[in-house]
């Protein structure tokens, strides 16, 4: 490997960087620069250019990854704009949702307890399944507000400082809020199924 | 440069094959007894040497401590890995294996990877004497669940056998290259491949563009433990019972008898496909005879669970490619064991779609590596193949819990970096632990290797280690480590969980080379004179016989040309050419030979040929 120093993912695929994309000219100018970039391409080239081949095409499909995925893109994009660190996304409880939670992780507790004593299961169940599509829900209503908040970014693109920082704020707090109600949900279908 | 083929490295059998530069499609090329099929199965000769393929499998029976089959499964594996196959395969381990599994063949020891190389080195023998080229390049085909550690001993074999590795490619994606080639399909492809010894499922996308075709993986999943070998096992499980109530007779676990009732159980299984009954007629030592009918429908009652077990891998697949089976537009079979009517049946009503099966499930792996082979050599620009995956790359963290960096199904090559510090003053090493799997505790996911990032005492924190983790086309993960105060490369050395290191690899490949039989053409023109003189010698003794005054004077003449052919072709060098008069000789020598057998017997030995009278 030549060198660690990674492109830009949107300049790799010469977007700028909005939270919009369009997902079909993202696939056809993910095909061109396969293509180009594919290390099928230098199997005899010297070298050098086979490791470039490969540093590229990787880059190439690290970035096709991360920006098809729109909290996966919004997650990115914080982390080039320096507003979003590496290891800073820990989960923090989320005040408004303390009583829920505990209801919730006695539930489980209580779900834990009845089948290891081998107990009826069905009533803690249903009330489980009726948790999570609570949480299913908050995380819809987080998903649209960070849609929400994406389109301001992309609105306020050539906008003020003050105004995107504020939004990148906004957006990073949200992507702490999903990571945290997405974590609730998927520890209560890891007790359901 | 030499040539470069296509290999189908499998657990039951190989192939190797090319594309004909003139048509543009692939072929299979034989082996001396004309046959596309090497069996995988190696034995070492008392003499030291090593036989390989058909002849091997036929020792099998006779020589089983030497001989061993089905190495695949033992690749990339270490040796609490295969404790449940050891039951049931008469592999026998040196004890002393650590990581990498050495198996004994008599008294001598080998690793997977030398046994696999001396399947490679047949095959590529088996190309160069088709060519009269030598062959130094090949494209060999993979199981697409393979892990890290699989691949890479994979790719040691080929280094071992004296080939270039230009690509590992996936089996089911071959399949599809080949399939491509040969149908022109487009949409949304399901290969569906269940071969001697693993199990794939792939999902492929076929886009056409204005550059060329790009077969696009989605996404995949599988079992490299599950295939035809698991049914072998059942039905031997099952006669094995039997013979206990039968005859009360303790049936040995390992040796001649096993490989006899197994042969005599694959014969069953494989008459199955194609009619209703089938019957096993076993002797036991005791002079008893076990007989028992095989029905199609018990057969199937006892694959039913092999078969279940494919179907979990096959619905993750379509869920990661977020489809439906309905969504997918063509369904294509690969693999011996999906000839078997019950899984073809399952396989059609699950996806509500006849599948294809036009292209021979055994050979059509091989065709699609060739095809690979022939866009990486000559450069093909029509064509690109984007493969995934088929496993997440974890590293561990706190309390053996795993960070998933790149997860399954992602196209390759692909990459993660990750940044390491220290956490207390003075901390001299950062232990790094790489691994593979979906689960979520290191435990429980394949270890792929383990290294340690020495750095300078300094306060915790300051120092700052960015490492890069990347898979290349192959599959193969690489490993670099920058240190971003100082912007230099840091080294690292990473000792793989299964893997053979580089040394190792080069003492094999020397060794091997020793083992190799003497070139494989040169072989070839010995056996071809020994067939050549005996058929003389045989012909000039007849004509000295009385009988063959009642030959007419052109059939004379015919012999006297063959001879005459024959022995200058036997004065040069080319085997094939030698073949091939031996051939003439004997069709002109036919009338000859029947005058000369005694009339009782002439009847029961038509068209022997002269030499065997």
């Amino acid at each position: 490997m030549t060198s660690s120093k990674t492109a830009d993912y949107f300049a790799i695929f010469a977007l700028p960087r909005k939270l919009w994309i369009e997902m079909s000219a993202l696939e056809q100018k993910f095909l061109q620069l396969s293509w180009k970039l594919h290390p099928d391409n230098f199997v005899n080239a010297p070298e050098q250019e086979r490791e470039l081949s490969l540093k590229r095409s990787s880059e190439l499909n690290d970035a096709y990854r991360t920006l098809r995925d729109p909290v996966a893109r919004v997650e990115y994009l914080l982390g080039i704009e320096g507003a979003r660190k590496e290891g800073e996304h820990k989960q923090q409880a989320l005040p408004e949702l303390l009583e829920e939670v505990f209801e919730l992780n006695e539930s489980l507790d209580e779900l834990r307890d009845t089948r290891a004593s081998g107990g009826d299961l069905a009533a803690l169940k249903l009330r489980l399944e009726s948790a999570e599509r609570n949480f299913q829900e908050k995380l819809g209503e987080v998903d649209t507000e960070l849609q929400s908040a994406a389109r301001e970014w992309d609105a306020a693109l050539d906008g003020e400082t003050a105004m995107r920082n504020k939004i990148k704020a906004r957006l990073n707090e949200l992507l702490n809020r999903r990571s945290y109600i997405r974590n609730l949900v998927t520890n209560v279908q890891k007790e359901l199924f | 440069m030499g040539r470069i083929v296509g290999i189908d490295l499998g657990t039951t059998n190989s192939l190797v094959a090319y594309t004909d530069s003139q048509t543009g499609q692939p072929k299979c090329i034989s082996g001396p007894y004309g046959d596309t099929l090497c069996p995988s199965v190696v034995s070492l000769d008392p003499d030291g040497s090593i036989i390989v393929g058909e002849a091997a499998r036929r020792r099998l029976l006779t020589q089983p401590e030497r001989t061993i089959y089905s190495v695949k499964r033992l690749m990339g594996r270490g040796p609490a890995d295969v404790q449940g196959e050891l039951k049931l395969f008469p592999f026998r381990i040196d004890p002393t294996s650590k990581n990498v599994i050495r198996v004994m063949l008599g008294d001598k020891i080998f690793t997977p990877p030398e046994i696999s190389a001396f399947i490679l080195r047949e095959l590529k023998n088996w190309a160069e004497a088709f060519f009269g080229e030598t062959v130094d390049r090949a494209v060999i085909t993979v199981p697409a669940y393979f892990d890290d550690a699989q691949r890479q001993a994979t790719k040691d074999a080929g280094k071992i056998a004296g080939l270039e590795v230009l690509r590992l490619v996936n089996e089911p994606t071959a399949a599809a290259l080949a399939y491509g080639l040969h149908e022109k399909q487009r949409g949304k492809v399901a290969v569906y491949d269940l071969g001697g010894g693993t199990f794939d499922i792939s999902v492929l996308k076929l886009i056409s563009t204005s550059d060329g075709d790009i077969y696009q993986v989605l996404s995949t999943n599988g079992d490299t433990h599950l295939g035809g070998d698991d049914i072998d096992n059942l039905l031997q499980a099952f006669v094995h019972e039997l013979i206990v109530q039968h005859d009360e007779f303790d049936f040995p676990p390992h040796g001649e008898l096993v490989q006899e009732l197994r042969k005599a159980l694959i014969d069953v299984k494989h008459q199955l496909s194609n009619t209703e009954t089938a019957t096993l007629r076993f002797k036991l030592p005791s002079g008893s005879v076990i007989i028992h009918e095989f029905t199609r429908g018990a057969l199937e009652k006892l694959i039913r669970p092999i078969m279940d077990r494919t179907m979990g891998p096959v619905k993750q697949a379509l869920a990661d490619a977020q489809l439906k089976p309905t969504d997918i537009d063509e369904v294509v079979l690969v693999g011996g064991t999906t000839r078997t009517p019950l899984i073809r049946r399952t396989v059609q009503e699950f996806f509500d779609r006849k599948p294809h099966t036009e292209l021979n499930p055994d050979e059509v792996v091989a065709l699609g590596a060739a095809v690979q082979a022939n866009i990486l050599d000559r450069g093909v620009k029509n064509m690109l193949l984007l493969d995934v995956t088929p496993l997440s790359l974890g590293i561990e963290t706190y309390g053996g819990a795993v960070a998933k960096i790149i997860p399954r199904n992602s196209t390759i090559p692909a990459s993660a970096q990750e940044l390491y510090t220290t956490g207390v003053d003075n901390q001299t090493g950062i232990d790094v632990h790489v691994l593979q799997g979906e689960r979520e505790l290191a435990k429980d996911c394949r270890s792929l290797a383990r290294f340690t990032l020495r750095v300078p005492p300094a306060p915790a924190g300051l120092p700052r280690i960015e490492v890069k983790f990347l898979i290349d086309a192959n599959g193969i993960l690489q490993v670099a480590a920058k240190d971003l105060r100082t912007g230099e490369g840091h080294s690292i050395e990473v000792q793989p969980s299964y893997g053979i290191n580089d040394s190792e690899i080069e003492r094999m490949l020397e060794e091997s080379i020793e083992y190799a039989e003497q070139d494989f053409a040169e072989r070839q023109l010995i056996e071809a004179r020994t067939e050549s003189e005996s058929i003389l010698a045989a012909t000039a003794k007849a004509l000295a016989n009385p009988q063959v005054a009642a030959l007419s004077a052109e059939e004379g003449a015919k012999i006297a040309t063959g001879v005459a052919a024959l022995k200058d072709a036997t004065a040069g060098s080319d085997y094939k050419l030698i073949r091939k008069r031996t051939d003439e000789l004997n069709h002109a020598t036919e009338h000859l030979a029947e005058l000369l057998m005694n009339s009782a017997v002439s009847t029961a030995l038509e068209g022997r040929k002269l030499a065997e009278v």
